[in-house]
């Protein structure tokens, strides 16, 4: 079973496009998303680093429930603080770039039923082992699973008040990121053909919520969009009714197709 | 919504801060040891515009999400800023971090990433210098800040509205503050009247009130003149206030009396956090 996969991504309005700090990355099984955060300096670079790294080395956090994880910023950290131009900073600049740059964070793998242990049950029960996926995540940036026209699973936030509190967020300062050990949420589920994943930072999070609860079907809309054009149209159309808030938008439609009567 | 108007380059707010200078003001504030008050709101000033500078910092430079005025009234009434940008009223904030009159170097407790406190050399850049001599010509500063955005707020229509922070610690000596400050606060954005908060700030050891809902606990007539044009707080700065453990209720104002060097600091911090910058 091999995904198509669509995305799109838009900056702020108001922003020019080098001003766009979200980040997302992907391959056939791994796909990232990453916000970085506005208020803090630098953060483009930041983001980008994690949802590269985490297409090329995933973090070994499914096994160890987050162990690991520390340790592989580390090196990506590291690399960030290198890559400041120190010197060349006004003082303010150098200052605000002290305390660090902030994302969130939202990493999936697909797995392969044939990778999963055998299960001697399964014979009898003559069915196939699930395809499995898992995802963790640090933030408000959101997975959608849509399944037979209805949201299966929405993760990590699952009720829209959240998207208006302020979320934790990884930063590329370790004496930062106390916070966010405990934090951090893995979840996993199955997935068959037909699936559909939305992978989304948080203004589109919160407006696909917001229209599914309404019962409106909002993976239909998106399902639509197949230029950038058509996003670029229904972003501004759903911004200039003020039903989508003026921030960095990135989507990610991962659809599993193949035989969907399976 | 009124003040619900996002922060940004294209739409900039402004704050203007309108300080006390008059002779009582070499008086020590109560809260600190011994140090005058004119010296405690010079340096809770500097400390400002550094944070909000700091906030506004974005890769190497500054998003110009606010200009800032400082206006001195004392002997004379006058713009605040020393050094480069002496004489300047309304300046962007990009202009602001790179221009300040001269940079002190002084230490703060930090810690050091294992839980040790250590200290640290931190630059501390000076915009604004304490004064104090002559009366209090409130009413005249407000006259001109009013002067100021009467200017500023028609090409700043779709803008969050400016914010006035009045410092004081004394009575105005001249015909304000009530009707310079009406005036003031009848300029408006399409989000909402122009603010007034005002802080009076003590000499005297006792508790301070801040954002009060009425008059009612205030002691004298002076401080009622001033709780009376303060501003409401919009609902935004009243959640900011409560998640900061400021105990305030709908209809508090933007006002403080009998501040401490604490409640100060405490006071401003809430006054120019207007978020939803972008």
């Amino acid at each position: 079973m091999e995904p198509t996969v669509k995305a799109f991504w838009l900056p702020k309005k108001g922003n020019s496009i080098e001003e766009y700090e979200d980040a997302f990355a992907y391959s056939k099984r791994h796909f990232a998303v990453s916000d970085g955060a506005t208020e803090s300096s630098f953060a483009e670079r930041w983001a980008q680093s994690l949802v590269k790294k985490f297409i090329n080395t995933p973090p070994a956090i499914f096994q160890d429930h987050g162990l690991s994880f520390q340790t592989w910023l580390t090196p990506l950290q590291e690399e960030w603080h290198r890559q400041i131009p120190w010197k060349r900073l006004p003082w303010f600049a150098e200052e605000k770039a002290r305390t660090g740059a902030f994302a969130t964070f939202l990493g999936i793998q697909f797995g392969e039923a044939a990778k999963r242990p055998f299960h001697i049950f399964d014979v009898f029960r003559k069915r196939r082992s699930p395809n499995v996926w898992q995802a963790f995540a640090i933030g408000d940036s959101c997975l959608f699973q849509v399944r037979c026209n209805q949201v299966l699973r929405a993760f990590p936030v699952e009720h829209v008040d959240q998207f208006r509190t302020r979320p934790t967020l990884i930063s590329s300062n370790p004496g930062s990121n106390k916070p966010v050990w405990a934090r951090l949420k893995t979840t996993e589920g199955d997935y068959q053909p037909g699936d559909v994943f939305f992978f989304m930072t948080d203004a589109l999070s919160e407006w696909f919520m917001r229209r599914s609860n309404a019962q409106a079907r909002p993976w239909n809309q998106l399902l639509d969009i197949r230029t950038e054009t058509d996003f670029a149209l229904f972003v501004s159309r759903e911004r200039e009714q003020n039903q989508l808030r003026n921030d960095d938008l990135t989507l990610v439609v991962c659809h599993w197709k193949g035989n969907e009567a399976s | 919504m009124p003040y619900s108007a996002e922060i940004s380059r294209a739409n900039p707010s402004c704050f203007i801060f309108l300080i006390d200078q008059s002779g009582s003001m070499a008086e020590p504030i109560a809260g600190s040891d011994g140090k005058r008050k004119c010296d405690s709101v010079a340096d809770a000033i500097n400390k400002l515009l550094h944070n909000l500078i700091i906030k506004c910092a974005r890769g190497e430079g500054i998003r110009n999400f606010y200009e800032v005025c400082v206006i001195g009234y004392g002997a004379e009434v006058n713009p605040g800023f020393s050094g480069i940008l002496a004489g300047r009223d309304l300046v962007p904030l990009s202009e602001v971090a790179n221009s300040p009159a001269r940079v002190e170097e002084r230490t703060r407790q930090v810690e050091d990433g294992t839980g040790k406190l250590i200290h640290q050399k931190v630059k501390f850049p000076i915009w604004f210098e304490p004064v104090a001599k002559g009366t209090t010509p409130m009413g005249q500063a407000l006259s001109l800040a009013h002067q100021l955005l009467e200017r500023w707020v028609p090409k700043h229509m779709n803008s969050y509205p400016p914010i006035v922070i009045n410092i004081t610690d004394g009575e105005a000596t001249d015909s304000g503050p009530i009707p310079q400050a009406e005036a003031l606060c009848n300029l408006e954005t399409h989000d909402g009247k122009v603010m007034l908060f005002n802080c009076h700030i003590s000499s005297r050891s006792i508790d301070p009130i801040v954002f009060p809902e009425n008059d009612n606990e205030l002691p004298d007539s002076f401080a009622r003149t001033l709780f009376q044009v303060s501003s409401p707080l919009p609902e935004g700065l009243r959640e900011l206030a409560k998640s900061e453990n400021f105990f305030l209720g709908p209809d508090a104002r933007g006002f403080a009396f009998n501040a401490d060097l604490v409640e100060l600091i405490r006071f401003l911090d809430i006054g120019t956090r207007a978020s939803n910058l972008r």
